[in-house]
């Protein structure tokens, strides 16, 4: 193959085309690299954890305590999904979601490689895209681990049953499960917004872990103010007020507003701090 | 960029959204212009969340105009309604704040302070439903016809609430009056807070009607209510009636010192006269949950009609001394070790508290009346002593809207009045 | 040569290309750089003077203050998705996920290139690791592999598909001389068969081997450019004339005689920049009027020569 001949350029994959062939090459990166597997690996622990804990415990005096759902548990397995998601919703999720957000560019940069890949060439906005949806990717892999974790060490401990739901109705099984996948699509896209957050950071600086470390205090602080009520007129706003609203799947009837006011406020911090990430992103020089 | 250069900026801005971004052609565009893209998002967002909730708000413009009479006899002969929605009740009694909803899950006590929400269902005649929700939890109080329940997820503790057979014969009499069996930790809702403030508008009170306001998206005519002394703690009141189906939306009470906010607010959120479906009002306790079954009597008719504290004069060990917004009660003989003792156990002493004034207080003050939730979920002498301050010869509970005094001979004072005035009934 | 853009258009050519950091300092002044089609381009100059800001911006990684690029005549950054597909880069060391083994790495940056075709791609990158010498190590970690190897594994990155240009910065960073050669080689091979090569490097002894052409930056300036000859023209070819130590005050006269300047002794000879005077003519003269001509030299200047003599100061110290 002689160089000299080679002016011609095969014509650009289509768009769509390209961005699915790099997504691709994004995703075996992130989730082939051990870090994040190690990660998903802790979060799909703390279901075992919580399970075994309360498997051994349930006969014990101290069976029933502690918040919401770990004393359900032991009669329906599927209430371990909950118990674990709600126990890593305050910390370890969005810590888990703010490493692989606050790596996603910043890590690039650090390395070097960041350079390498715009001129390949690959178009800035097509990188953030495909950074954003590899970031996604992997926080609905984290939520996926523990619910199908705890789902399956919940009904190997415990068995499933009908669903008692938290106004005391019971559901049949198969609406529990129903009601369950809705949980777990409300945690993925309650999460949408950190992601956000993590990529404009992850845009700002070259030390990965400065992008990482920022990203978790802002999932801290909004968690810190929502617990103010001096400030409860800017709650509605915050990013993480509407978290829990998770429970609204587990009430006599969800309420539609409710689930879709939260995923508006998520919305309305993707919009922002999304544009404010591509401005950043496709203005920035790169001299790392 | 050009001083024209607005126009261009926003063309940049629609082409990068929708085609997701070329290089190739937006490179050639400053960084100035991609910088507006954050803050046109900005933008949109603010509007997106602004514009609907000041669309509309015109609604209740062109009402016909309607006397307080006129008003309050529509209240009064309304037809009772099917009802759901969310009703968000705002107190700012001036407590101090003393629930960990995180820790204890949704409970009546949550109603002392800040806001609560409860989801309402009503058929408009005997079955009713009321959920306050907290995070991934929620307490229920379920009614239907002559049993109730209530339901607390966080201690997975159902009580089931049966009238007396004894009274039964005469709840099916009643049952065109809506009787209801009474519950302990009942949730307010704007129509029981509305029938309270009715109560009153018959006594020593000025009443008027505002402007129409809009409450939940409905238009809605306002009563406004000042007690004609000056000797209570409440300066005024305003009840919101949907102006369609006459049903209150919203009840409002302001306290004399702060004329800023209403210390006590419960009002839909959003509304809907539609019948709930009926399995919403058909409950049975969930599988594994501590039940408890009660029995209880139906209130004495008198009582039924007026929820007003005058009915309780007479009886054992009370006194009532006032009248209309200045009234005090006052209980004698009560034990409150034991009574914090118990309710350290989350209830009401067995044998009652030592008075049998002081138990009818708390059956007539605890079930719906809005402004006094709950006192058998108070729960400990911790709690107690958080809530009230020593004073000469007792200790005194002072909020926005409600003086309670406990002096240390085993008398209980309370009123919307002003602690002094307890303080000099008590000698 | 070439396709559709014409091999008339220089492979790079930059007008009045400015960098000012937000610091306020000037990393790139004005600079005019011109590679035609087919040079091998030695971009010359210390650390720091400039070369890897300039090239960056060439690239489109950076954002210029002021001034335009053009690489293979079209303007970038604004086609930068048609042009650098055709043009392999270089920049500032190679960089690759320590991670990933050398052949993944690679696959992952063809996987980035919308215009290359899939299908081919195992095929390319083995090709690449086998043309820098890497086929033995392609499935070690990047994170084992010595800077050699890295160097090599950023030069097979941008053999992954044919290209008509390359931009290598410092592309002999960390080689041992062995790998040196290599580079030097490949370089050689890829301007013999017509890819115009732009390299940049701080030594000087790399760059006179190789290159067909040559810019010196100092100080975020472009001092000249041009071919070697060009250049060491426009700075002083020296004359040297050696005579009998007795005959040296009358070659002096008659030097001075032919209008050269600045003489001065250097041992037993005489030197003077030539400046326009002709060789032939000095030794005519210098023999015709007498003198036993010993030996007679033209000392064409070294590329240090034309920056101390543009500067002012040494290469190694400046900046």
């Amino acid at each position: 193959m002689s160089l000299a001949e080679a002016g011609t350029v095969a014509p650009p994959a289509r768009r769509g085309v390209a961005t699915a062939r790099l997504l691709r090459s994004e995703l075996r990166l992130v989730f082939g690299r051990v870090r994040n597997i190690v990660l998903l690996a802790g979060l799909a622990a703390v279901p075992v954890l919580v399970g075994i804990v309360l498997f051994v415990t349930q006969d014990s005096p101290v069976a029933g305590q502690g918040p919401p759902f770990p004393d359900r548990v032991t009669g329906n397995g599927l209430f371990l999904v909950f118990a674990a998601l709600v126990s890593c919703l305050p910390f370890l999720l969005p810590l888990c979601v703010a490493i692989v957000s606050g790596d996603a560019v910043a890590g690039e940069a650090a390395a070097g490689t960041l350079r390498y890949l715009l001129v390949v060439p690959v178009p800035r906005t097509r990188l953030l895209l495909v950074k954003a949806g590899a970031v996604l990717a992997f926080a609905v892999a984290a939520v996926a681990a523990i619910a199908v974790t705890g789902l399956v060490v919940g009904a190997v401990l415990f068995g499933v049953g009908d669903v008692t739901l938290l106004s005391g109705d019971t559901v049949p099984l198969a609406e529990g499960i129903l009601r369950t996948l809705g949980v777990v699509g409300y945690v993925v896209l309650s999460l949408t917004g950190l992601v956000a957050v993590g990529l404009f950071l992850s845009t700002l600086t070259e030390v990965p872990v400065a992008a990482m470390a920022s990203t978790v205090v802002v999932a801290i602080v909004s968690g810190v103010l929502d617990a103010l009520p001096q400030l409860s007129a800017v709650h509605p706003w915050l990013l993480t007020h509407h978290w829990l609203d998770l429970g609204e799947f587990l009430r006599l009837q969800v309420d539609v507003p409710t689930v879709l006011g939260g995923l508006a406020v998520q919305g309305a911090w993707v919009a922002v701090f999304g544009a404010l990430a591509w401005s950043r992103f496709t203005t920035a020089d790169v001299s790392s | 960029m050009a001083p024209g250069g607005q126009v261009c900026v926003l063309s940049v801005v629609s082409g990068e959204v929708a085609h997701s971004g070329a290089m190739d052609t937006t490179r050639t565009f400053s960084p100035r212009a991609r910088w507006a893209v954050p803050a046109v998002a900005a933008a949109a967002v603010a509007a997106a969340f602004v514009v609907p909730a000041t669309l509309g708000a015109s609604a209740s413009d062109d009402l016909p105009s309607v006397s307080a009479d006129d008003l309050v006899d529509r209240m009064a002969n309304a037809d009772r309604v099917p009802v759901s929605g969310t009703v968000v009740y705002t107190a700012r009694l001036g407590l101090p704040d003393v629930t960990v909803p995180e820790l204890q899950g949704a409970g009546p006590l949550d109603l002392l302070g800040g806001s609560s929400t409860v989801r309402v269902w009503s058929d408009g005649e005997d079955s009713s439903r009321a959920a306050l929700l907290g995070e991934v939890s929620e307490y229920s109080v379920v009614r239907d016809g002559p049993e109730a329940w209530t339901y607390s997820s966080a201690d997975d503790e159902a009580v089931h609430y049966v009238v007396d057979p004894a009274d039964l014969e005469r709840y099916e009499e009643l049952s065109e009056e809506a009787a209801e069996p009474p519950v302990d930790g009942d949730l307010p809702t704007p129509s029981e807070a509305a029938e309270l403030a009715l109560a009153y508008a018959r006594t020593t009170t000025d009443v008027t009607t505002t402007e129409p306001v809009e409450v939940a998206g409905r238009a809605a005519y306002q009563l406004e209510m000042r007690p004609q002394t000056d000797g209570t703690l409440v300066d005024r009141v305003r009840v919101a009636v949907d102006a369609e189906t006459s049903v209150p939306l919203r009840a409002q009470v302001w306290g004399v010192g702060d004329d800023a906010a209403p210390a006590l607010e419960v009002g839909f959120t959003d509304v809907s006269f539609e019948m709930p479906d009926a399995s919403v009002f058909d409950f049975s306790a969930p599988a594994g949950a501590d039940v408890r079954e009660v029995e209880v009597p139906l209130p004495e008719p008198g009582a039924l009609e007026q929820k007003h504290p005058d009915a309780l004069d007479g009886a054992e060990g009370v006194t009532v001394s006032g009248t209309g917004w200045e009234t005090v009660v006052e209980l004698s003989d009560v034990d409150v070790d034991a009574i914090l003792g118990a309710a350290a156990e989350g209830r009401l002493p067995k044998d009652g508290t030592g008075s049998s004034g002081a138990d009818d207080l708390l059956d007539e003050l605890s079930p719906s009346d809005g402004e006094m939730p709950a006192l058998p979920e108070l729960d400990t002498r911790a709690l107690y002593e958080q809530l009230t301050t020593e004073v000469d010869g007792g200790r005194v509970l002072t909020s926005a809207l409600l003086s309670v005094l406990v002096t240390d001979d085993g008398r209980v004072l309370a009123g919307s009045v002003p602690p002094a005035t307890l303080e000099e009934l008590a000698g | 040569m070439t396709g559709a853009e014409g091999a008339a258009e220089p492979a790079v050519r930059t007008r009045g290309l400015t960098k000012r950091f937000r610091s306020g300092q000037v990393g790139v002044d004005g600079i005019d750089l011109l590679v035609p089609r087919g040079a091998a381009y030695g971009f010359l100059g210390p650390n720091g003077s400039g070369k890897t800001t300039t090239i960056r911006m060439l690239l489109g990684l950076v954002a210029p203050t002021a001034g335009t690029v053009e690489l293979l005549g079209a303007p970038m950054p604004a086609r930068g998705r048609s042009v650098l597909p055709r043009v392999g880069a270089l920049v500032e060391g190679p960089a690759f996920h320590p991670y990933l083994h050398g052949r993944a790495n690679l696959e992952r940056l063809d996987a980035a290139d919308a215009t290359a075709d899939p299908g081919t791609r195992a095929a390319r990158v083995a090709a690449a690791l086998d043309r820098v010498g890497l086929a033995a190590a392609a499935d070690k970690r990047y994170r084992q592999y010595s800077l050699g190897m890295k160097q090599r594994l950023g030069l097979a990155a941008t053999l992954l598909r044919p290209r008509d240009l390359l931009l290598l910065d410092e592309p002999t960073n960390g080689l041992d001389p062995q790998g040196t050669r290599e580079v030097r080689a490949l370089v050689r091979e890829l301007a013999a068969a017509g890819t115009t090569v732009l390299v940049s490097s701080h030594l000087l002894s790399e760059i006179e081997q190789v290159c067909s052409h040559v810019g010196i930056m100092s100080r975020g300036r472009l001092l000249a450019q041009g071919a070697p000859e060009e250049i060491a023209d426009a700075a002083t070819t020296q004359v040297r004339v050696a005579v009998r130590p007795d005959q040296r005050d009358h070659l002096a006269r008659v030097l001075a005689g032919l209008g050269l300047a600045d003489v001065r002794s250097d041992g037993d000879a005489l030197v003077a920049p030539l400046g326009d005077v002709a060789v032939e003519k000095i030794a005519q003269a210098v023999v015709g009027d007498g003198i036993d001509l010993l030996g007679l030299e033209v000392r064409r200047p070294t590329l240090e020569d034309v920056f101390v003599r543009l500067t002012g100061e040494g290469f190694d110290v400046a900046r």
